[in-house]
Formats: C-alpha cells, sequence, structure tokens
C-alpha cells in the first residue's frame, strides 16, 4: 500500500507542470489537464481511504528518497497516510475538484485564467505534500508551496493597491510561521537527535525515551508548532490576516482562504499532538487561544458588514473551537467539524454575491425596524465596548506593526550612521577574508574561533535589518539581503567543519539567483525606470516577461524549497547547536526579514498600478 | 434644473474667493462624486453627467485631467483598429478633412498614424494631500481609510452584520459621539481628538480644517483630494443624502458627516504617528493652491484623440446609414393590411434580435417598439411587501399605487443564506449539519442548476396568481399621499398617449401583445442593471400587465373612441414579459382571451417560441460555453441554464455593443441586421405631421439610452476608475454595493464582464422626420438640447420624402452622404451568425472583431 504514496505527489506535480506549458488563451486544455489530475488525484484518494479502511486502518508509511545524508541529519522525503491525512485529502480533493469547474466558467476570458489554474494546481500540490508528508522536513516543503502560492492568489489583480499590499501582509506572516517551523523541525532533531518521522512520533517510548532528559523540549517543540498553526489558522493574535486575504477571485477565496488553506494550523496540531499530549499546561493553552478566538471572532462576525469579511471572520470562529476540540482530544469532531466548516464556509463564499438580491427581496417582505434601546448601564456600556472593539477587530490589524514589523524597523533605523557605501567597502572585503578563515580555520586563534560565528551572525543580521528599514534604492537592498545570507553561511562555516558540497549548493544558489535579480533590476535602470522602493511601480505591466524571471530569483534567493539555497539553508541551520539560541534566533530573524525584504522587492518594482503612459489606473482605494 | 444650478455653483468656485463657503463646496462636491445609489436599483447614467454643461471632449479631457480618468482609446490602441480597418481609411480622411482643412490632410494624418507622444496623464487631484506623504512620511490613506470605511459600511448596513451601529437613527456623527461617550473603547487614539469631537458646537469642517491645513485657500483642494481618495463611499453617502428612499433600511446620512469624521480620523492619525509634532499642512507646503476646475490647454495629442474617436464612430455609423439607404432603395414599403398579431416591445435593444426573428417567423405580425413601462407610471407594492417600487424612469415621480392582492404567495427560503452560521454555537451546529448540505449543494450548483430563492428571477417580480388595483375605486381611496389605481380618465390619457406616440391609430390586429422585459441572473450584484431600464432597474412585467388591463377597458375603449381613436372590439391587449437571459416568455391573464382569438393566441405562443429558439442561437455566439452549432432546443436549454448558474459571470451581455437608437416606423428598419446594437423607438411622422407628439418621444432618450450608452461607454474605457472593475473578486457591502478587498473602496460603474463586448461608440439618435422639425423638437427643452449641442449623444434626421441623412452639428442639420456605397447583404443571417467569429481576449482590437457588420437581408 505504500508505495503509492509518492503518485499522490507525483500526479498534481505532473499535471502541474504539463498545464504550465500552454498559453494562457487556450483555457479549454488548461482546465482540461487541471481537472484530470485533480479528478485523477480525487479517485485515487478514494481508493486509497477505502483500502485503508479495508485493511482496518494502518499507517502507512514510505520511505522516500533522500535528499542528502549526513552522518547525523538525512534529509529525506517520507511519506505518510493515516486517518487525518485522508479525511483531509477526500475533502480536499471533492472541493478542489467542484471549485475547479465552478472556475473554468466563472473566469473565463480572464487575463490570469492560465496563472489561476496553474497557481490552483500548485496550491493543490502543495497541500497533497502537507496531507502525504511522514516527516516534517517533507511537511515543510508543501508548506512553503501552500505560502507562496498564498502569496499569488491574493495578489492575484497585481495591479490594483490593495491586493498587493495585502499579499505582501499576510506573505509577512506566513514567514514568521514558516519560521517557527523551521526551527520546530530544529528542535525536534535535537531533542531526537535524528529526523523524526509522524510514524515514530506515534511510538511512546520513542518520545518517552528522549523527552525525559529533557522536559524543555516537548514544551519548546509544541510551542513553536503551535505558534505556526496560530498564524496559518488566523487564530488569536494574528486572525487580521484572513479576510484581508480574500483578494483574489472568489472562487479561490473559497477554495484558499475560507476552507484549506486556513485549516491547515489545525491539521498540524493534530499531527504534533503525540507530542504535548501529555502535557495538561500546554492543553489548557490549546484551549485558551482557541476560546479567546472563537470568542473574539465570533463578536467580529457580528458586527461586519462586507460579506466575505464576515465569512472569513466565522470560519476562524470555528477553526478556534477546533482547536479546542484537538486539545481535548476529540480528534474525530475536530475532523468531522472542520470538513463542515470547509463545505459551509466554501459554499457561502461561492454563492456571496448573491447574498445582495436575497436578502433585499427578503427584507422587502419581512423588515422589521429595528428598536433603539440601548441602556445606560454598565453592561450596556460593555455591550458598546465590545462593539466598538469588534468594529475595529480588536485592533489586531495593528498587531504585528506594533510588536514586530515597527520594532524591528526601529533597530534598523539604529544602524543609520553605517552610510551605504560604507556596506560594500567594509563588507565585501571582510566577507573574502572571512570566507578565506573558513578553509584556513587552523589559522585562527581558538578563542577568535569561539567569538567569530556570532560575529559574523550578527552583522548578518545587521545586514538584513538594513535591508528590513531601507526604501531607497531596491538593487542596494537586494545587495544586502545577498549579503545576509554570505554572512549567515560565513557564521556557520567557522562554526564547524564541513562539506564543500554543501557549502558550494547553498552559495551556488545564493550566487545564481542573486546575480540574474541583478541582471534584471539593471535592465530595469538601463530602460529608464524607477527601482526605488518607496512605492509601487507595477513594472509587470510592461516587463511581464522580466517579472517572470526575477519572481525565480526571489524565491529561490528567500529560499524557496527544493531551490539550492533552501536545502543549503537547511543544512546550516542544521549546524547550530542545540545551546546556541542566540546563534540560532539570529538565523531564524535574519531567515525571517530577508524573506520580507526579498518580496517586497518584487511587490515594490513588479506589482501595483503603473502609471507611466495611457492606459486604465487603477485607484489607490481599490 | 438641478445640473444648471450645480454649473453655476461650479463656475464660481473658479472664479475664487471671498473665504471658504461650506455649503458651497459641499454642493460642489456633490455634483462631481459618483451619483449611483444602492445596487439593489440599478440606473444608468452618464458617468461624467458633472461635466455635461460642457462640449463633450472639452468635457472628457478636462475630467481626465483632474481627474486621471481614461476617457479614450490610447494611441496604439486606435491604430490597432485602424490596421484591422475597423477604423476605415476613407472616414479618417473625411474626419480629418473636415476638421483641419483638406490642405492640412497629409500632415495630420502623418501626425495621427505615425507619431509618438508621451501620452502619460497626471491629474490634479491628490496633489495637496499626498503632501502629507512627503512631508511626514506618513500615509493618510493607508491608516485612515479602512477604519473610516469600517465604520461608515457598519453605519449604511442594510442587513448583513448581525448587530447594527448602535444609536444609527441619530445620524453618523451624533452616533459616533455617543458611542464615544458611553463606551470604555474609542475610534480615536488620541484625547485631544476625542474631545474635537465631542465639542459639538466647534466641530465643523472649516474649524477642523483650520487646524489640520491651515490657510483657507487650500480647503476646497484639499476636501477635493480626500473625497475623491474615495469616490465609492463618498458618492455613495452623497446620493443616499440625497435620496433617502433608495434603501429600505432607512438611515440618516450627510456628505459633511462623513467629512468631519474624516478631518477627525486624519488628525488622530498624526497626532497618534507623529506624537503631536506636525503643523497645518499649508504651512508645510511650497506650491499655491491649485484650481482643480481651471481651464485646461488642449494639445496636439488631444486633436489627434479627438480624430481618431470620430474616424472610430463615424466608420460604424455610416455603415448604418448606408444599410438604411439601401434598404430603402431596394424595398419600398408595403402595407399588410392584415395582421396576424402586434407586440409592442421595449426599446431596448437587446430587443432588436427578437423582433427581427419575430418577423421572420410570421411575416404578417407587427413589432414595434416603445420605453419599456408602456407610459404608465405608478409604485408597486406586492402582495405582503412591506415597501414600493417605483415602475417608471428614474426622473419621474409618480403619484399612483398599484397594489397587488389575492395571489397568496409564500416565499421560499435557502437555508444556507441564514446568518445565523455567523454566531458560534449555532455556527457549530450548523457547520456540523449544514457542512453535508452545503456539499451536496455545491454539486448541485455545478451539475445541475435550477431556479432558487437565492437567484433573481424576472419572472417572481409580480405574481401571475395576483391581481391588481388598477382601477381607481374613488379619488379618495389614497396610501402615504399616493392615489390607489387609475381613474378611467387617466388611463385613457395613458393608453392614448402610448398608442398614438408609436403611430398604432389605425389597423390594429386581433392580439396586441404588450412585451415587457427583466433578466434573471444568478450570483450577480449587478442584476438590476439588467433588467428594464424605464422601469428604474426592474423588470417590467406589472407595467405591461397594467396597460393591458388599461387598453382592454371597456371604458376606457369607449373615451379613446371618442377622441378618433377607434380600436375594435375584437381587439385585445395581453401583457407578457420576455427574460432577456434565459430567453422565455410568459403572458398574463391569459384568461381573458376572446374564444374567437383563443386558436390565433396558441399559433401565436408558437410563433414566439420559434423565434426564441434563433434569438437564443444569435445571443449564443458570444458565448464561449455554447455551441452555437448544436440543436436549436440544446442551445436554448443552455441559454436558459446560464441565468440560474452560480458559476457565470455573464447571464446574459446587457446592453453590451449599444450603438443606435431609431425612431421612426418600423418599415425603415426591417430587414436590416443591427446585430442587436438598436434601440427602437416606434414612430409614425404622418401620424403626427407637426411633430407635436415627437418632443414627448424624443426627451427620455437621451437620458435613457444616451445615459445606458454613455455609462457602457466611460465603463469600457476606463474599467478601473469609471468602472466596477472585474466582477471575480466583488465583496458585497452593507447590501449596498460591492467593494474590492475588506478594506477598499465601493465601486460604482459596470463590472469588466458586461462591457467587454462593447465598442466604446456615442449614441446616434436617428429621426425619421423633417429635418425642421426634429431641430425645432430637441431645442424647445434646455435639458434635452444639452446633450445634442454638447454631442454627448449624435443626432441624425432621416428625410421622410427625400430619403436623405442630415447630421445635426454646431446647431444645425447638414446633409450627409454615406461613404460607404453598399453594405453587406446575406439570405440566411443565421448562417453567419453562427459561423462568427469569437472574440480570442477581451482586448478592444480582438473584441470589435466579433461584431458583424450591418447587414441588408434578402427575402
Amino acid at each position: 500500500m505504500n508505495q503509492f504514496l509518492p503518485y499522490f505527489i507525483l500526479l498534481p506535480l505532473a499535471g502541474w507542470v504539463l498545464s504550465a506549458l500552454f498559453p494562457n488563451r487556450n483555457e479549454k486544455i488548461i482546465f482540461g489537464i487541471s481537472i484530470a489530475t485533480v479528478a485523477l488525484h480525487s479517485i485515487g484518494v478514494f481508493a486509497l481511504s477505502l483500502f485503508w479502511l479495508y485493511q482496518d486502518k494502518p499507517n502507512v508509511f514510505y520511505d522516500g528518497v533522500s535528499l542528502y545524508k549526513t552522518h547525523d541529519s538525512d534529509f529525506s522525503i517520507d511519506f505518510y497516510f493515516d486517518g487525518i491525512s485522508s479525511v483531509y485529502a477526500v475533502v480536499a480533493s471533492v472541493l478542489t475538484f467542484s471549485v475547479m469547474i465552478f472556475s473554468r466558467f466563472y473566469m473565463h476570458r480572464d487575463k490570469g485564467f492560465k496563472r489561476f489554474f496553474n497557481n490552483v494546481l500548485f496550491f493543490y500540490l502543495g497541500l497533497s505534500i502537507v496531507l502525504f508528508s511522514g516527516n516534517f522536513e517533507t511537511l515543510f516543503i508543501g508548506w512553503e508551496i501552500l505560502g507562496v502560492t498564498s502569496f499569488f492568489l491574493i495578489a492575484f489583480y497585481r495591479d490594483r493597491y490593495l491586493p498587493v499590499k495585502n499579499a505582501l501582509k499576510v506573505v509577512s506572516l506566513y514567514r514568521v510561521a514558516d519560521a517557527a517551523l523551521l526551527l520546530g523541525i530544529w528542535l525536534c532533531h535535537h531533542a531526537f537527535e535524528k529526523n523524526i518521522t509522524f510514524s515514530e512520533l506515534l511510538n511512546p517510548a520513542v518520545l518517552q525515551e528522549h523527552f525525559m532528559e529533557e522536559p524543555i523540549y516537548p514544551l519548546l517543540i509544541s510551542s513553536i508548532f503551535l505558534l505556526a498553526a496560530l498564524v496559518k489558522s488566523a487564530q488569536f493574535p494574528f486572525s487580521s490576516w484572513l479576510p484581508r486575504a480574500m483578494e483574489g477571485p472568489t472562487t479561490s477565496s473559497a477554495i484558499f482562504y475560507g476552507s484549506l488553506s486556513v485549516h491547515i494550523g489545525v491539521f498540524l496540531l493534530l499531527r504534533t499532538f503525540p507530542i504535548w499530549e501529555s502535557s495538561e499546561v500546554f492543553r489548557a493553552v490549546v484551549i485558551a487561544f482557541g476560546l479567546i478566538t472563537s470568542l473574539m471572532a465570533t463578536a467580529t462576525a457580528r458586527v461586519q458588514s462586507t460579506v466575505k469579511t464576515q465569512i472569513a471572520y466565522s470560519s476562524i470562529a470555528q477553526i478556534g473551537l477546533m482547536f479546542i476540540e484537538v486539545a481535548l482530544g476529540w480528534h474525530t469532531l475536530a475532523l468531522i467539524h472542520f470538513a463542515g466548516n470547509v463545505f459551509l464556509r466554501s459554499y457561502q463564499l461561492l454563492v456571496s454575491p448573491s447574498v445582495l438580491s436575497y436578502m433585499i427581496h427578503d427584507q422587502f417582505f419581512n423588515f422589521i425596524a429595528p428598536q433603539h434601546n440601548i441602556k445606560n448601564t454598565l453592561w450596556g456600556k460593555l455591550r458598546l465596548t465590545v462593539y466598538m472593539l469588534s468594529i475595529k477587530e480588536w485592533n489586531l490589524d495593528n498587531f504585528m506593526y506594533r510588536f514586530l514589523w515597527n520594532p524591528l524597523k526601529r533597530l534598523g533605523a539604529l544602524l543609520d550612521f553605517i552610510p551605504v557605501r560604507a556596506v560594500t567597502l567594509l563588507f565585501v572585503p571582510l566577507f573574502l577574508v572571512g570566507f578565506f578563515f573558513v578553509y584556513n580555520r587552523e589559522l585562527l586563534p581558538p578563542a577568535a574561533l569561539e567569538h567569530l560565528p556570532s560575529a559574523m551572525a550578527v552583522i548578518g543580521i545587521m545586514l538584513a535589518l538594513k535591508a528590513f528599514k531601507m526604501r531607497g534604492n531596491a538593487q542596494l537592498s537586494w545587495s544586502l539581503v545577498i549579503m545576509n545570507q554570505l554572512f549567515s553561511a560565513l557564521s556557520i562555516g567557522l562554526h564547524e567543519e564541513f562539506e564543500h558540497v554543501q557549502i558550494l549548493l547553498f552559495l551556488s544558489g545564493i550566487v545564481v539567483s542573486g546575480i540574474v535579480g541583478f541582471w534584471c533590476l539593471r535592465y530595469l535602470v538601463k530602460e529608464g525606470e524607477s527601482i526605488k522602493l518607496d512605492r509601487y511601480h507595477g513594472h509587470s505591466f510592461y516587463y511581464p516577461r522580466l517579472t517572470f524571471v526575477f519572481m525565480l530569483a526571489a524565491l529561490s534567493l528567500s529560499g524557496f524549497p527544493i531551490t539550492p539555497t533552501f536545502i543549503g539553508e537547511d543544512l546550516l541551520l542544521g549546524k547550530i547547536d542545540e545551546h546556541q539560541f542566540l546563534l540560532l534566533g539570529f538565523t531564524a530573524l535574519s531567515l525571517i526579514l530577508d524573506g520580507l525584504v526579498v518580496f517586497r522587492i518584487y511587490a515594490r518594482l513588479f506589482l501595483g498600478p503603473n502609471e507611466k503612459g495611457y492606459h486604465e489606473v487603477a485607484f489607490r482605494s481599490s | 434644473m438641478m445640473n444648471h444650478k450645480l454649473t453655476e455653483l461650479v463656475v464660481d468656485t473658479q472664479q475664487e474667493s471671498v473665504g471658504f463657503d461650506e455649503e458651497h463646496i459641499l454642493e460642489a462636491l456633490k455634483h462631481f462624486l459618483p451619483t449611483q445609489t444602492p445596487l439593489k436599483d440599478f440606473i444608468h447614467h452618464n458617468s461624467l453627467h458633472a461635466f455635461q454643461q460642457m462640449e463633450f471632449y472639452d468635457a472628457i479631457f478636462k475630467a481626465s485631467k483632474i481627474f486621471g480618468y481614461k476617457v479614450t482609446f490610447n494611441l496604439d490602441e486606435y491604430r490597432g483598429l485602424y490596421q484591422i480597418g475597423r477604423i476605415r481609411m476613407d472616414i479618417l480622411d473625411k474626419v480629418i478633412s473636415e476638421r483641419k482643412g483638406p490642405a492640412a490632410l497629409s500632415a495630420w494624418k502623418q501626425l495621427v498614424l505615425l507619431q509618438s507622444y508621451d501620452e502619460t496623464v497626471h491629474p490634479r487631484i491628490g496633489r495637496l494631500r499626498s503632501a502629507w506623504k512627503t512631508a511626514y512620511r506618513i500615509d493618510l490613506n493607508n491608516l485612515v481609510q479602512p477604519l473610516l470605511f469600517r465604520i461608515l459600511g457598519s453605519y449604511l448596513d442594510q442587513g448583513i452584520a448581525l448587530w447594527h451601529f448602535p444609536f444609527e437613527d441619530q445620524g453618523l456623527l451624533n452616533a459616533v459621539r455617543e458611542l464615544e461617550r458611553n463606551s470604555f473603547s474609542s475610534f480615536f487614539k488620541t484625547n485631544r481628538v476625542k474631545k474635537l469631537l465631542l465639542d459639538e458646537k466647534n466641530c465643523t469642517i472649516s474649524n477642523l480644517l483650520s487646524l489640520l491645513v491651515g490657510d483657507e485657500a487650500y480647503f476646497e483642494q484639499y476636501l477635493f483630494d480626500q473625497q475623491f481618495s474615495h469616490r465609492g463611499w463618498s458618492g455613495m453617502s452623497a446620493a443616499l443624502e440625497a435620496h433617502p428612499e433608495a434603501i429600505l433600511y432607512p438611515k440618516k446620512i450627510e456628505l459633511r458627516d462623513l467629512i468631519v469624521l474624516e478631518l477627525l480620523l486624519e488628525m488622530d492619525a498624526l497626532e497618534a504617528q507623529l506624537a503631536g509634532a506636525w503643523i497645518p499642512l499649508s504651512e508645510k507646503v511650497k506650491v499655491k493652491p491649485v484650481d482643480l476646475f481651471a481651464d485646461f490647454e488642449t494639445s496636439e495629442l488631444h486633436e489627434v484623440y479627438r480624430i481618431w474617436q470620430d474616424a472610430f464612430e463615424w466608420s460604424y455609423y455610416d455603415e448604418v446609414l448606408a444599410g438604411l439607404q439601401q434598404l430603402k432603395l431596394k424595398r419600398p414599403e408595403s402595407k399588410r393590411s392584415h395582421k396576424h398579431f402586434q407586440a409592442i416591445f421595449c426599446i431596448d435593444e437587446r430587443e432588436d434580435s427578437i423582433r427581427r426573428h419575430l418577423e421572420a417567423m410570421d411575416k404578417d405580425c407587427e413589432t414595434l417598439g416603445s420605453p419599456g413601462f408602456f407610459g404608465v407610471e405608478f409604485y408597486f407594492q406586492p402582495e405582503n411587501g412591506k415597501f414600493y417600487e417605483k415602475l417608471c424612469p428614474a426622473p419621474v415621480t409618480p403619484k399612483y399605487l398599484i397594489k397587488e392582492f389575492g395571489a397568496n404567495s409564500h416565499r421560499e427560503h435557502e437555508l444556507l443564506y441564514t446568518k445565523k452560521t455567523h454566531t458560534l454555537l449555532r455556527g457549530f451546529l450548523s457547520t456540523l449539519s449544514l457542512g453535508v448540505l452545503a456539499a451536496a449543494k455545491l454539486f448541485l450548483t455545478i451539475f445541475r442548476p435550477k431556479m432558487s430563492p437565492a437567484i433573481s428571477n424576472a419572472f417572481a417580480h409580480m405574481n401571475v396568481g395576483g391581481q391588481l388595483t388598477v382601477e381607481n375605486k374613488s379619488l379618495e381611496d389614497r396610501e402615504n399621499d399616493l392615489q390607489i389605481g387609475f381613474t378611467v380618465e387617466e388611463m385613457a390619457a395613458r393608453v392614448e398617449g402610448l398608442l398614438r406616440g408609436i403611430g398604432m391609430v389605425e389597423d390594429f390586429a386581433p392580439l396586441v401583445y404588450v412585451m415587457a422585459h427583466g433578466s434573471s441572473s444568478a450570483n450577480n450584484p449587478h442584476h438590476g442593471a439588467h433588467d428594464c431600464g424605464a422601469c428604474s432597474g426592474r423588470p417590467g412585467s406589472v407595467n405591461s400587465r397594467v396597460f393591458a388591463i388599461m387598453a382592454n377597458h371597456q371604458k376606457v375603449r369607449r373615451l379613446l373612441a371618442l377622441r378618433g381613436l377607434v380600436i375594435p372590439d375584437e381587439t385585445q391587449f395581453l401583457g407578457a414579459l420576455h427574460d432577456t437571459a434565459a430567453d422565455e416568455i410568459a403572458f398574463f391573464d391569459e384568461h381573458i382571451i376572446s374564444q374567437k382569438n383563443a386558436t390565433a393566441h396558441k399559433k401565436n405562443v408558437a410563433t414566439f417560441e420559434r423565434a426564441l429558439d434563433l434569438n437564443a442561437q444569435e445571443r449564443s455566439r458570444r458565448f464561449a460555453s455554447i455551441n452555437t452549432h448544436a440543436e436549436l432546443k440544446h442551445v436554448r436549454e443552455a441559454i436558459r441554464l446560464r441565468s440560474v448558474s452560480l458559476f457565470e459571470p455573464r447571464p446574459e451581455l446587457g446592453h453590451g455593443t449599444n450603438a443606435l437608437c431609431f425612431v421612426g416606423h418600423r418599415s425603415r428598419t426591417k430587414g436590416l441586421f443591427f446585430d442587436r446594437r438598436a434601440f427602437m423607438n416606434s414612430y409614425d411622422y404622418r401620424t403626427d405631421p407637426e411633430g407635436k407628439l415627437l418632443l414627448g418621444v424624443i426627451r427620455p432618450l437621451p437620458i435613457v439610452c444616451g445615459g445606458i450608452n454613455l455609462e457602457y461607454y466611460f465603463s469600457r474605457l476606463d474599467n478601473y476608475k469609471l468602472g466596477a472593475g472585474t466582477k471575480l473578486p466583488h465583496n458585497v457591502t452593507g447590501l449596498i454595493g460591492v467593494t474590492n478587498s475588506s478594506d477598499g473602496d465601493l465601486r460604482p460603474g459596470l463590472p469588466l464582464q458586461m462591457i467587454e463586448v462593447h465598442d466604446p461608440v456615442r449614441l446616434v439618435i436617428l429621426v425619421e422626420h423633417f429635418p425642421e422639425v426634429v431641430l425645432k423638437t430637441v431645442q424647445a427643452q434646455p435639458e434635452v438640447y444639452e446633450w445634442f449641442i454638447n454631442n454627448w449623444v449624435h443626432l441624425v434626421a432621416i428625410h421622410p420624402e427625400t430619403n436623405q441623412f442630415y447630421y445635426f452639428r454646431n446647431g444645425a442639420f447638414v446633409l450627409y452622404e454615406p461613404l460607404a456605397k453598399e453594405v453587406k447583404s446575406a439570405e440566411d443571417m443565421q448562417y453567419l451568425i453562427r459561423n462568427a467569429k469569437e472574440m480570442k481576449t477581451n482586448f478592444i482590437v480582438d473584441a470589435t472583431q466579433e461584431h458583424l457588420p450591418v447587414h441588408v437581408i434578402n427575402d
């Protein structure tokens, strides 16, 4: 049975690649390939699930290919199938199949018809990887695909301001979840002293053995995974991104944000449940988050005057309940709840445009003028307070700015004293010297060897902060990101012996994507275009191909899975020792910042309204 | 009248400045903001109505300079149209020669075809307010708009939220004040601003502007910048202030309140972000205030656009005129004495094709056209309805009420639309229960679309089983200041008015169908835009039924006979409704049909059915999902399914492609193929030689047809700023409109899916009468004349005796001889239709190729 599992990944992969080969006007072929892929996949999922039931629900594990292997780590692509995978996959395939057919007519003649179907297939691939993943590393690949397709689908109408702004907002948060997941993987790696698989997690003996010695681990690991789950499932305090993600065509909102994408947090909790099952305290924490979210999101949904936003908050509230269900161990209920919520919210979103005529009609016959009797009592005041807070979405939309981005920006501002030129003049030679010592570590005194890695990491993080704060020249920001990556590599390279292949892999990723991206920017400058980051330029209007090339470079530079940078990054992370939390924190932070800077460069330069020439330009407020 | 007063106001503004006059600026703002009311009623209007007192090109270029709208194609697009022959060379030459003189032809042609220009528009709007960003690196739009829209949306909400805005009966600003006073939270971050709000006496626009902007000279520009940064919400507030009856759930809203609230929020944002370290904007900016409405010097480039647009329009009109000429020469009029039946349709250009098919199916029928409210103006109250619906053109205010009774209708509900799924516990239970239902529904929606309560059904507008209070019982029978029903005298006046207006005064057929129209569509917030424009964006079923009842009334007939309009006793009028999306027809009150007419009616119904089949086939050529070559009944079924398919953003194409409006006898157009682009109003100059009735016929045309045409024109050319953009991401807000995103502005105008087939050409009204009579008629009323003298619609008189065309230019008629000597002719038009090309993309050069040229159909 387990040998079937890889096909559930290969099929959408093949469909995605194939559908990408046809131009936009071949709507029939693009749709045909997409629907055939998902239909076959659905049949497969059903067959597999039935077979699995017939076989009395075994846990199916497939030991896949090793991407690379060292003495202590083994990055392998493993697959796994159990009841959770089954329910999620069945629901996902049925829903994707239906929504795709719906979209065939809905998306007809849209400029982005092809982009839409490619993205949905890519999303489906990512989702399949997540659902069938056998270990955290594999799950992470799918997780990242989901993140990237989210960005593209939110910014689907890329020549308007709000979609692009909101796509950036969402992807920034996702980046935090990504980093959390990576940290979680790192922690697991150290806790279990190997890359743990999901089937091993089910074995109490394994957990017992490793957690006994370091009781801090289960709490840390669980917390970090909980953080990732809270972000992805738009739970408190991260809820406000979900309504803002509803920027793409209604069908994509229905499939992603109404349903599948946003329930991935619940999936992660279900998967990691064995790790925190025994901790009463932690279960209480999960319940608390679920409960707070449910209450706040319900209140917010009650006051919403836009239909999609209302559905988003209702969905968030139900997911909050699912968190509680998972924590209480009621997993069957959680899965039923998941399926019901997915279908209900997707349907509500798909038909949301008809709410107008339905409700107006209803009102025409049944309207009763509302009573205005709010009493001036404490209770009345409290009610009004809740009303106002709900209108303001409990200030959650500002939350990330206030507590994360703005402090980081202020940190970046502290570095204003370093002039931009100094960066190139100072840091390039510094890097070359450092690079020399990586291969000649014996020349360094041991004391230096001890502190240099951290020093390099600090330099790296400084560069990243500077890049994050900068609103000026894109080329400079781009270089800062590259240099940050190089310094991160350096810090780890100085820290420990490692194989040439590894560093070459990493460097090749950075260098190639760095150069390609740089060339794209140079090209724009040569064409007389502005590449200042203080506003959106929408260069994709006149340079669609260049946009595509730059996007690939950006994905690669930000460490998108399966690019050399990613593998290198992952390897390097693996090099950080279990007690070097500072180094780890720096590396994680610079990972987040790099991603943000790179996505921002892409969005500011290539997306948004293009105001040059005489063509339709969207208002800022749309 | 309103317009004129405002025009003066705007002119005043330009003459500057005796200090800040709040009332004056508010009026000016309201004049320029979009006037679209909530989507439940869709009234088409000129998107640039505020500029209508100016000449068309001057107006659009000025609007573009001020607000940054795209008002013509760009040069690449025009040149592309020229390359594919859509813009004809001979027409281009003629346009240049006429405008620039024959001597300058080659020089200008060079410019038009080859010169490159920097076409970027640098609008005047927004410049002052953007100085906040340059001065303080602060983005007020981002900081203020999301909360402002949320408050405004919640305040105006008609029923999406479960919890309505507290104190909403007190006006926006007062409601916010009460909230601030009575809760522990605040919309404001700073106490200073909260205090400003609560100080009711001094919380005025001018006081706030003094704090925020400083120098009075900048106030007007600042307010325009501010309000036009979200013209959707501001326009909606202003429109609801002017028309509080446009929503069912009453709300008190004033543009003034919105502005005060926004100024406060802006100041709050500045205080909070800059910790009080800011000075009024006028002290920060170096430039003088800009007069937004100052005269605008057009350039050579604008001349080039103008030449191109004229050539684009005349390339089509010329073909139309050539077709009319050819038909007249070929087919001298023959009068048929015995008609099987007559059918009065709405003038709507979507009825062009069904009339053509009907005439082809039964050579002895006559079709006529008249605005689809059929001259009867009233409010309608369906049984159990809590409100009235206006059923006549938007500018008319009826004095009558028609009530439905005895229908015993029972409205069905749709479980999945219940708001209870948005509460926590019931939401929990409903996800568990309704989730399964939703999954099943989803499948049914996709594979078995069918009519449901969630779909706007044109036939459900009126219950056929119910009865209507058409006749007034006594003058005391009134409700809310409206007379219930019409007296016999009033009925007779209306029936006579309509019949004489369309020249239907003799040779009545035994059956006269009064065919209203409406449109069913699913998942479509803009469904009102597909219904009858003459019925305030609603189906015209009640009007057609009421008219038929009036015209069949014995006392009415007697009165009419006294006035020389004799309708034979055997003639019966029958109301009916044509669903232009589903291509179905329902007939009303069939039980009144006399035995003598019953067989004929049965036969006629079959004729209508066959015409509907062909009509469906003709329409299907523009729908990619339907195979036009399939069997007729399959095509017809596919067309019907579109109107109930939730996944179909184009249930029909509305008024897309409209370009002509013909006023005259059908014999001049019968046999011409206009590809559903012509409004057709019946009128017979012979029954009205002096043109006494002509004004009544022409008066509504510019505002109804011209309004439709110009809304399509501007939504096509700038779908981002003047249109609503693509429908696909729309988010229904407050049941009043659609927005992009959860933080976006309302999007008035037409969505992309409605305008992509449209060629933006101005409407040309063709009137069959003597030019001097037409001239006298259009000049009779200034508000009618404005449309023509300022070139917002074109006017051509067809001389009924010499058959020559006279084009209205600069206040006079000049002879126009079509350059095209011949138009195409065809034996089997349906064959051409089935094999017509489908657009590759909706880019204009591709899209325009979908249109079929004017054809003379050979018998």
